[in-house]
């Protein structure tokens, strides 16, 4: 299955070794609130699953999307 | 498993055997003891001998399996071995190691010795591999349907059908639906209620059976079906002994498509034709359904009718006089009109269609083909959108919506970040929360009831329900409250007693799973919504309910909420005051009040530091402030312990207070969330008192200093007899005469002096 570091890096075309656990909008080019929009849709997609507002405001940076989805039950 | 397809020749072999020597020796050599390096290892021996594998193994401990790369794989990969080699004892007993190797195996091991058991005759072990699998796994469609084939040869007919109503919840495809649909007729009929349901098409609706038989064993219907010969529905209707009125169906589903009443519909009809065409197919469908209504007392159920293709017209369809849409849209309405006085219904056959798409609901070879309209998606759909007809016939109608309000109604908790901080308004996060209220009010508006059950205080919730601007839903749309503490299955119990009607009227809707878990398991016959963690999904989640249909709206539906509403107010002071009151002696309570010690001062630092809601005066003592008052002769420092009979809650209250001789100051009283709504506070402030006279204080003063939080507190002095007395700015000062005021603990605390 793909990881959160594998849909991060192809929404944003970015290769798939620049991106770790600390990734974030402020060190990934494109990563902006429009990529951020993308990229929850890509996740949805990907987990299959739903993600609230308020849990996708939170997604600060690729660990905390991890924790964020393990509370949906995704091991991420 | 070995198979091997070509055989390399004796000479081959060997060097090959010498190279992954080689490479093994060399591995060995390098990075010596890292996990991949033992992985490798292993999983070379997991190939040529599972059984040298399994003894090297099975004496290690959790550390030494911890050194492996992937263990749970590996152990995996391992049993599934043993298990193809018929080795079930090792298998368990690998099992049983990974359990205290804490390493979570992978469910096809379980899935593997339940099917080595069950081909072995051992059913009752093969069911308890089974039952951890499904608890483990509660998605595995494999155990079910392994599960489903053991209660089957048992012979135990419901567990099969229920086993059966799980697969294809859990797999709704038409192969799984279909499967079902096959089973049932062979395995004789279940405990469910009879429904008769008969479908009369123009067209091949066959597979839409297997749907709807699915959805109404769901909801515990035994169906059995009644499906017109092809294209017959002209003869069946109008044959008074045809074999429809000998089934005596208590619903009739019409299916007639479009194209089949006006072939011509693809061919760019001109006016006259269209004109014709609409009188016609009135004629046609208002005659059947005339007759129909003479000879049965059935639901009569019309599908809409729909067209397939875009208009040939194009974008100029609706300014031509030709025009389709606006001509279907004019003939559902005249349809609509001509069923209304025969209680006969049209079916939103578009928007059903439309839900999963045209594109995808529909399918032109499937016509071609096999005289079929709809594709398996729109199937689906229409099964389910036509149980909304179904359900309030046969009884099934829920009557009454119980929601938790915290993360359900708004997002966050209101007793943590208070009625401004809960995400509740026209932005996201929070209107989410606004949309799923409005679809609740617009349950009641059909006749729903509303009621909340939250573990909340009151004190937090009512000004939410009376003040907030994001509610739409406010007190009086509720029929019943119940904001306190207790569980939430005597709750419910409660709430259909109280609104008089079965506990299979309510639907339970709460964010939290274990609040569904508890009422899944202890009221079984209320229908708990799986409410997914995101809310953007509950309102639509709500929609695609068919559980809220009435045939009919009469004013009293209208008016049904409102009146509970009024019956609840006068009931609401009489059991305020008699079941609050069992409650409360029922808990037991202790309360242990005494001067405090130096023991005590890190519990008084934290509580000073960190209560909120139940804080007189939100000073914030820091550990030199508490010392201090401790070695004052002119400070005393209460403590106020509590226990009741499910156990201690410790240190949870704390005053104090300034002896000055003739006045005694309270300078902070505060009590624990914990304790709140239980009158505790009642005693603290009965030992005050009762020591300010013996002390031969002549002034008791209580401080009040609001803040966003500390309404819980505001009223402590004004319920225990204080008077009001000036305020200094924002502070309110309220006193009492020690020598003459005297104050009683409630009946339902015993109260002990805890002190040295």
């Amino acid at each position: 299955m793909r990881t959160v570091e594998d849909v991060v890096a192809t929404v944003f075309g970015v290769e798939r070794r620049s991106i770790d656990e600390t990734s974030s909008p402020e060190s990934v080019e494109g990563w902006d609130s429009m990529g951020h929009v993308n990229l929850l849709l890509a996740l949805e997609r990907n987990f299959k699953l739903s993600i609230a507002v308020a849990d996708a405001i939170e997604m600060a940076d690729v660990k905390k999307i991890k924790e964020i989805l393990r509370e949906y039950g995704v091991r991420a | 498993m070995n198979v091997t397809t070509s055989r390399p020749a004796e000479h081959e072999r060997d060097g090959m055997r010498t190279l992954i020597a080689e490479a093994g020796a060399e591995l060995l050599q390098s990075d010596a003891g890292t996990p991949e390096r033992l992985s490798w290892l292993a999983q070379g021996l997991l190939r040529r001998s599972p059984m040298r594998l399994w003894e090297i193994l099975r004496t290690r401990d959790t550390a030494d399996i911890e050194q492996l790369a992937e263990p749970a794989a590996l152990l995996s990969a391992l049993a599934q071995r043993l298990l193809e080699d018929g080795r079930i004892r090792e298998t368990e007993a690998l099992r049983e190691s990974a359990t205290r190797w804490h390493v979570r195996l992978d469910g096809r091991v379980d899935h593997g010795l339940a099917d080595a058991y069950a081909r072995a005759g051992d059913t009752a072990r093969a069911e308890e591999r089974l039952r951890d699998l499904m608890k483990r796994e509660p998605d595995n469609v494999d155990a079910v349907q392994l599960s489903y084939k053991l209660a089957k040869v048992s012979g135990r007919r419901e567990q099969a059908h229920a086993l059966l109503n799980r697969l294809v919840q859990m797999d709704p495809s038409m192969a799984s639906a279909a499967f079902a649909y096959k089973e049932r007729a062979g395995l004789g009929e279940g405990a469910g209620r009879p429904v008769r349901i008969a479908i009369l098409s123009s067209y091949v609706v066959d597979p839409l059976i297997p749907f709807l038989d699915a959805e109404c064993r769901g909801v515990g219907l035994s169906p059995s079906f009644y499906l017109g010969g092809f294209n017959q529905y002209v003869q069946e209707i109008l044959s008074p002994s045809s074999a429809l009125y000998s089934f005596n169906p208590e619903i009739v589903f019409l299916a007639v498509a479009l194209e089949d009443l006006f072939p011509d519909i693809s061919r760019m009809p001109p006016v006259e034709a269209l004109a014709r065409g609409h009188d016609e197919i009135l004629e046609r469908i208002g005659t059947l359904v005339r007759e129909l209504r003479t000879r049965s007392k059935a639901l009569i159920v019309v599908h809409e009718l729909a067209l397939t293709d875009w208009s040939p017209n194009g974008i100029l369809d609706n300014r031509q006089p030709n025009g389709l849409v606006g001509w279907v849209e004019t003939l559902n309405r005249a349809l609509t009109e001509s069923l209304a006085p025969h209680e006969a219904y049209l079916l939103p056959l578009r928007q059903v269609v439309g839900r999963v798409g045209t594109r995808e609901g529909t399918d032109r070879k499937l016509r071609y083909m096999a005289r079929m309209r709809f594709a398996e998606a729109a199937l689906r759909e229409l099964a389910r959108y036509s149980m909304r007809y179904v359900k309030p016939l046969k009884g099934l109608t829920r009557k009454c919506v119980v929601v938790d309000l915290d993360g359900t109604l708004w997002g966050g908790v209101v007793g943590e970040v208070g009625a401004d901080g809960i995400q509740l308004g026209p932005t996201a996060p929070g209107v989410e929360f606004v949309e799923f209220q409005e679809a609740l009010l617009n349950l009641t508006r059909r006749g729903i009831l509303l009621a909340a059950c939250s573990k909340n205080n009151p004190d937090d919730v009512l000004p939410v329900l009376r003040d907030h601007p994001g509610m739409v839903l406010r007190e009086q749309h509720f029929s019943a409250l119940r904001i306190h503490w207790r569980n939430k299955a005597d709750n419910l119990r409660e709430i259909a007693d109280e609104l008089n009607i079965g506990l299979d009227s309510l639907v339970f809707v709460d964010d939290n799973p274990i609040e569904r878990e508890l009422i899944r398991l202890v009221l079984p016959e209320v229908l708990t919504v799986e409410l997914p963690r995101d809310p953007s999904r509950f309102r639509p989640l709500l929609e695609d309910m068919s559980d809220f249909e009435v045939l009919a709206l009469t004013r009293e539906d209208e008016m049904r909420a409102t009146g509970y509403q009024v019956a609840r107010q006068r009931q609401a002071l009489e059991r305020a005051s008699t079941s609050l009151n069992d409650y409360l002696h029922s808990l037991e309570l202790r309360a242990a009040i005494g001067r405090a010690r130096p023991a005590h001062l890190h519990r008084l630092v934290q509580l000073f530091n960190k209560t909120n809601q139940f804080n007189t005066t939100t000073r914030r003592y820091h550990t030199a402030d508490v010392e201090g008052f401790l070695r004052s002769a002119a400070h005393h420092v209460y403590v106020l312990r509590v226990a009741d009979r499910f156990g201690d809650h410790g240190l949870v209250g704390t005053a104090v207070v300034h002896d000055t001789g003739d006045t005694w100051w309270i300078e902070a009283f505060l009590l624990s969330c914990r304790v709140m709504g239980l009158s505790v506070e009642t005693a603290l402030l009965k030992r005050i008192v009762d020591d300010a006279r013996s002390g031969n204080a002549t002034r008791l003063v209580g401080e009040f200093v609001p803040t966003a939080k500390n309404g819980p507190a505001e009223d402590l002095y004004r319920r225990h007899g204080f008077r009001a007395a000036l305020g200094a700015q924002a502070a309110i000062r309220w006193e009492l005469d020690p020598r003459v005021d005297r104050m009683e603990s409630p009946t339902w605390i015993s109260v002990e002096a805890s002190d040295a």
